[in-house]
């Protein structure tokens, strides 16, 4: 079952004075189903972003529409989005965005006090999401006291805690060293074996090596995508980093 | 590099600061029309040379001085502030090239700039507005209105000589942060990492018992005498109390709030919580010294307009009646020649005594203990039991019998009894330094004085049956020598010959009599213009530098808005991507904001509700015992002093939106 359905998506942005028109995304369509672990990736310029924050709600796309779990983003009230955001999706971003005078338990807890819950099933809801992340030592600290990796993986689990459909991650390793983000990649594919579903934008080969599908895109378009298909993560980074190579030195689309 | 480079850069700079250079200038030409016309009023021959000029001029003079000191404190502090700022940007011009030199150029250049503009618009204004606001002194005072227009060079040579070093100290701080500073450290400027604060429980401490201490001194402090020596006192108190509660106190709080998880976690109060947490570590002394020039302003405008409000009642409170004569060291025989004197004098100016009282009486201080008042003497030294001192006046029954046109009889060893407090003092029996008078009946009004609720000195008279023991009792204390010879009267004939009639028999009187007794005449008429005078002037400084203070606080507030405004603009957008609707964000926002401008507020006014007692004390030793009075002036300022608030809030909190959207 497709938890999210992306239908010929445009977006053209209008310089100040109706003069240049930039079209960041020209006609990407995708599914993404239930249970699955996506990459995008692309260069600098290719509309991931744009992608993103129209998956995100943040933004409306100029034509096409987004569903996800059968309903179309473009059909809910303004005044409900900020609602449906929280309780439907989940964000990572890569500057991890934790307010800095809440600790991290406080932090983790945003998104379910303002759903309006209870401290004890907030707490209860935590508990299991801390430890498989790995961050129960520091529940109580405040983000800065904590290094970049134990600031994500709090991230990640405010993503989680209020039960998303989807968790949209945006380069989330961006600011990490190596092994803070196989830290972060591994823990990524432990929640996903448990059913839940990841949309990564990503620019690191490696990041994207870690899912179970990667989806080029240029020039506004969905121009490849790779299947793991049984695949290690070795066999997988390499058929990224040809795809990579291509893309780069502007070669035709094939399949 | 040319010269003009550095000049150009200066320029530019101040125009792209403008949102901080603008207040900052408005409140330095503001700071210099202001000094311009205290200073000008100061040393206005005109205001010389008129009847009590000086004492209004010496009331300027203390204006002027605050004035002085107000400015140098607060322009510094504001130049600090926006220096403070301003590290990114310097940095930033370290790092391109300019040596530090090179930016102290530009700055001096900057400095240069606003100072010249600030003393010439500010003088320029000083010297148009002078004549205006010299009109509205006089018709305070009302003397008459002058024409002419005069320009004081010395204020100007002194505003410039001030705010020339004024300008000059800031440079020089200028110059030091930034010699002080590396340029890495130059770019972090303000964003430095932030730590959550501390409860300072030593803090919390201290300041509940500074304000404990400085409310309760206010509160139970009954004797004006004392209110004096303590307001003082009082006044350190409350504003360390306030300094610790801002910067210690409201922390403390709101970590306990913290702690309480069911209040805690509800989506009003959770962001409400922890972000005022840090809104009040960032601001606390603004908002502590908000909280304080606010509540110095509404001290000063509302004691000074009751006074200028109450000034008739004060003098009808000072002179029961329009002629008051009071001989001491008196007898009977010079008491003959001031009354011979007297109908001369009013005679000449065609004036006839109505409503004649007449009283001797013997009059001793005591130390009033309750059981006993024992008489004071002149080698004495009560200070320390300011509050048990009381008057006591012995007057004949005779004398009270013909003032009030009474027929009472009194047996020896009984007295009638009155004191001036409020409430009946009850006492059936008084020991006097050992002789003991039976109260024969407390007196409810007493022709002398009238009951008050605070009187500056607790005043007991007593009234017994023989002449014999008033003499003696006055010559028990050698503090007022004698018998004391009271007489007053209403006077009817043409009211406009009144104020030189009394000046003329006050005269001739204290000419005729030096020597042999001393003698005061108190004349409603003859005192009226130096009361005039004297709370006009007091009147106007108080309106005057509140308008200054007033202008502080909203400079203040301005700054805080847009500091508030750059440190919540991150944080705006990270809770919007987390799930909060713009609206919600805003709300939340806006609440904290409400709540950490109007803190200070709030808090001005408990200090005002708790000085009001000691105020209502010291406003008795001016003779204005009208409470009422005083609590609708009181109100009155809070009610004009929000508003204005309100309105200043509204106006900044603006700019923070145009800065956070």
């Amino acid at each position: 079952m497709s938890i999210l359905e992306v239908e010929h998506i445009q977006k053209v942005y209008a310089t100040r004075f109706g003069g240049n028109q930039v079209q960041a995304l020209t006609d990407v369509s995708f599914r993404v189903e239930q249970g699955e672990y996506v990459a995008i990736m692309g260069e600098s310029g290719s509309g991931k972003t744009t992608l993103l924050n129209i998956l995100a709600a943040l933004d409306k796309p100029t034509r096409g529409q987004v569903i996800l779990n059968g309903k179309s983003l473009s059909m809910i009230k303004e005044k409900e989005l900020a609602a449906y955001r929280r309780k439907n999706l989940g964000f990572v971003f890569q500057d991890f965005n934790l307010l800095d005078t809440f600790n991290i338990q406080d932090n983790i807890f945003l998104p379910l006090v303002l759903a309006g819950e209870s401290y004890e099933t907030m707490k209860s809801k935590l508990h299991p999401i801390a430890q498989q992340l790995r961050i129960e030592e520091i529940l109580h600290k405040f983000p800065y006291e904590a290094s970049g990796g134990q600031k994500q993986r709090a991230a990640v689990a405010r993503a989680l805690i209020s039960g998303p459909q989807l968790v949209l991650a945006d380069e989330p390793t961006g600011a990490l060293d190596s092994r803070a983000a196989g830290d972060l990649l591994t823990a990524f594919q432990e929640i996903n074996e448990k059913g839940q579903t990841i949309l990564m934008v990503t620019h690191s080969v490696m990041a994207a090596s870690r899912a179970s599908r990667i989806l080029f895109i240029k020039d506004g378009q969905v121009f490849h995508q790779i299947y793991r298909g049984g695949k290690t993560d070795e066999e997988l980074y390499g058929m990224i980093s040809d795809t990579l190579r291509v893309l780069a030195t502007g070669g035709d689309r094939y399949e | 590099m040319s010269r003009g480079f550095y000049f150009r850069l200066a320029l530019q700079n101040m125009k792209k600061n403008k949102r901080t250079v603008w207040p900052y200038l408005c409140t330095c030409v503001c700071s210099v029309m202001m000094y311009y016309f205290m200073s000008f009023l100061t040393l206005n021959p005109g205001l010389a040379k008129m009847p009590s000029g000086h004492n209004v001029q010496s009331i300027m003079t203390m204006g002027t001085a605050v004035i002085t000191i107000f400015s140098l404190i607060f322009l510094f502090y504001t130049n600090s502030f926006l220096m403070k700022r301003r590290k990114k940007e310097l940095g930033l011009y370290n790092i391109l090239g300019m040596e530090k030199r090179h930016i102290g150029r530009a700055l001096f250049y900057e400095t240069l700039v606003s100072g010249a503009v600030s003393l010439a618009l500010g003088l320029f204004l000083g010297i148009l507005g002078s004549k205006l606001v010299f009109l509205l002194l006089l018709k305070l005072l009302s003397f008459p209105v002058k024409l002419g227009f005069f320009v004081s060079v010395k204020s100007i040579v002194r505003a410039m000589a001030l705010f020339g070093a004024i300008f000059l100290l800031s440079y020089l701080n200028n110059l030091r942060q930034i010699h002080m500073a590396n340029p890495a450290e130059l770019l972090r400027g303000g964003n430095v990492g932030e730590k959550e604060p501390k409860t300072r429980w030593l803090l919390v401490l201290v300041g509940l018992l500074c304000l404990g201490a400085g409310y309760w001194i206010a509160v139970t402090t009954e004797s004006p005498m004392e209110a004096i020596s303590y307001f003082f006192v009082a006044v350190v108190l409350v504003m360390a109390g306030t300094y610790c509660l801002f910067v210690a106190v409201s922390v403390a709080a709101l970590k306990m709030l913290r702690r309480w998880k069911s209040f805690y976690y509800k989506t009003s109060h959770f962001t409400a919580v922890s972000g005022m947490i840090y809104r009040i570590k960032q601001n606390a002394v603004g908002l502590a010294n908000i909280c304080i020039l606010s509540t110095g302003v509404l001290l000063m405008v509302s004691t000074t307009i009751c006074l200028y409000v109450g000034r008739e009642e004060i003098i009808a409170g000072r002179y029961p009646q329009e002629v008051n004569l009071t001989a001491y060291r008196a007898d009977d025989e010079s008491f003959q020649k001031i009354e011979e004197i007297e109908a001369q004098t009013l005679e000449e100016w065609g004036l006839t005594p109505i409503n004649s009282m007449f009283c001797r009486s013997a009059q001793v201080a005591v130390l009033d203990t309750g059981d006993e008042m024992k008489i004071l003497s002149g080698d004495d030294n009560p200070a320390k039991d300011m509050g048990k001192i009381a008057g006591v006046a012995f007057i004949p029954l005779k004398d009270y019998n013909a003032c009030m046109g009474e027929d009472r009889k009194l047996k020896p060893g009984e007295a009638l009894f009155f004191a001036n407090q409020k409430k009946k003092d009850g006492r059936k029996e008084l020991n006097i330094d050992g002789e003991r008078w039976a109260v024969a009946e407390e007196l409810d009004d007493f022709f002398l004085e009238k009951k008050v609720s605070s009187p500056q000195i607790n005043g007991y008279y007593l009234v017994v049956d023989d002449m014999e023991a008033v003499v003696r009792i006055a010559k028990t204390s050698n503090i007022f020598e004698g018998i004391c010879y009271q007489k007053s009267y209403n006077l009817s004939g043409d009211p406009t010959v009144f104020e030189e009639a009394e000046r003329q028999l006050e005269e001739s009187v204290n000419q005729a009599l030096e020597g042999e007794a001393y003698v005061h005449v108190g004349g409603r008429e003859l005192n009226r213009e130096s009361f005039y005078r004297t709370y006009g002037g007091l009147f106007f400084l108080g309106i005057f530098l509140g308008a200054l203070f007033l202008m502080a606080t909203a400079l203040i507030i301005y700054y805080k808005q847009l500091s508030e405004g750059y440190e919540d603009r991150r944080r705006f957008e990270i809770m919007q991507k987390v799930g909060m609707s713009k609206r919600e964000v805003r709300r939340s926002i806006s609440s904290q904001i409400l709540m950490v401008f109007f803190l200070p507020l709030v808090t001005a006014m408990m200090h005002i509700g708790f000085a009001f007692p000691l105020m209502k004390r010291l406003l008795a030793l001016l003779y204005l015992y009208n409470v009422r009075l005083f609590a609708v002036c009181t109100l009155a300022t809070i009610g004009c002093f929000a508003l204005v608030y309100g309105v200043i809030y509204a106006l900044t909190a603006r700019t923070y939106y145009r800065i956070v959207n």
